[in-house]
């Protein structure tokens, strides 16, 4: 199936039709942003796997039976399902859960990479892993801003809206997230990637 | 030369969230100041290697979902 010729509405169409096909192809667009959303409220990722399932699966529900009515508008509803089930862990609990994981790994360990086929492959890992903890390692604002911005596609507005902080704030935090991230990756002599250099 | 936008436009600016007219400014004052286009360069690069990292879910969780999905559809028949 060609999933860029398809819309969201198109797919969700084809999907209750009975194309099994077609809500691979929207799983595969959206489960990074569902799983993102989620783990910016659960900080756990052990719960967030758990979530992004119970997230796709009422997705599911609700389109097989009949009462999906977001007029081709998928993302927002089902990152509105993702919310709320993460809000609702987090009233249940009550608190945050720590970020540590049982094996004593950082959160970062389950991240996923884009493939880069002109840089070594070690070479490449190496900088990933690096660049996974000079996140982790930012101040919790500065690490959500960078999250909301780059992997939930949220815009400064929206961000300086859900953090209840003014959008000059939201802004400031991501020009010190850079800052903060250029100096570690200087330090640790991290070279930056000529390949995407600015135009 | 008098400096017309804050170091916050110039992240809106690299993030694509300024007018037209704050971008023509902006692309104007980079041109003509050399210091103001080397923190561009450097704030740029930093968000781009940004790029590299996602959050995804594991391959088992994605296979639950799907699993989930055909055997619905199964029942449904």
């Amino acid at each position: 199936m060609n999933n860029i010729e398809l819309s969201d509405s198109k797919l969700v169409s084809l999907y209750i039709k009975g194309n099994e096909e077609s809500f691979e192809v929207l799983l595969n667009r959206y489960k990074s942003k569902v799983f993102t959303n989620i783990y910016l409220i659960v900080k756990d990722t052990y719960i967030a796997e758990d979530l992004t399932q119970d997230t796709f699966i009422k997705a599911i529900k609700t389109l097989r039976s009949g009462r999906y009515n977001e007029e081709g508008k998928f993302k927002p509803w089902v990152l509105r399902i993702a919310h709320n089930l993460a809000i609702d862990h987090f009233r249940r609990n009550k608190r945050y859960p720590t970020i540590v994981m049982e094996d004593g790994s950082n959160v970062f360990n389950t991240l996923e990479f884009s493939e880069a086929p002109y840089e070594n492959f070690q070479v490449q890992e190496d900088t990933k892993k690096k660049l996974r903890s000079f996140i982790e390692e930012l101040p919790e604002n500065q690490r959500e801003v960078i999250l909301m911005r780059h992997y939930q596609e949220m815009s400064f507005q929206d961000i300086a809206e859900s953090t209840d902080v003014s959008i000059n704030t939201a802004l400031g935090r991501m020009r010190y997230a850079l800052i903060n991230l250029r100096k570690k990756m200087k330090q640790h002599k991290i070279a930056y990637d000529s390949n995407i250099y600015p135009t | 030369m008098i400096q017309t936008f804050t170091q916050l436009d110039l992240i809106r600016f690299i993030y694509n969230e300024t007018t037209n007219e704050q971008h023509r400014n902006i692309e104007l004052a980079l041109l003509c100041n050399n210091e103001l286009m080397e923190e561009y360069k450097s704030l740029k690069l930093t968000v781009n290697s940004l790029h590299k990292v996602s959050y995804t879910p594991s391959n088992s969780t994605i296979e639950n979902i799907l699993n989930y999905s055909k055997s619905s559809n199964l029942s449904s028949v």
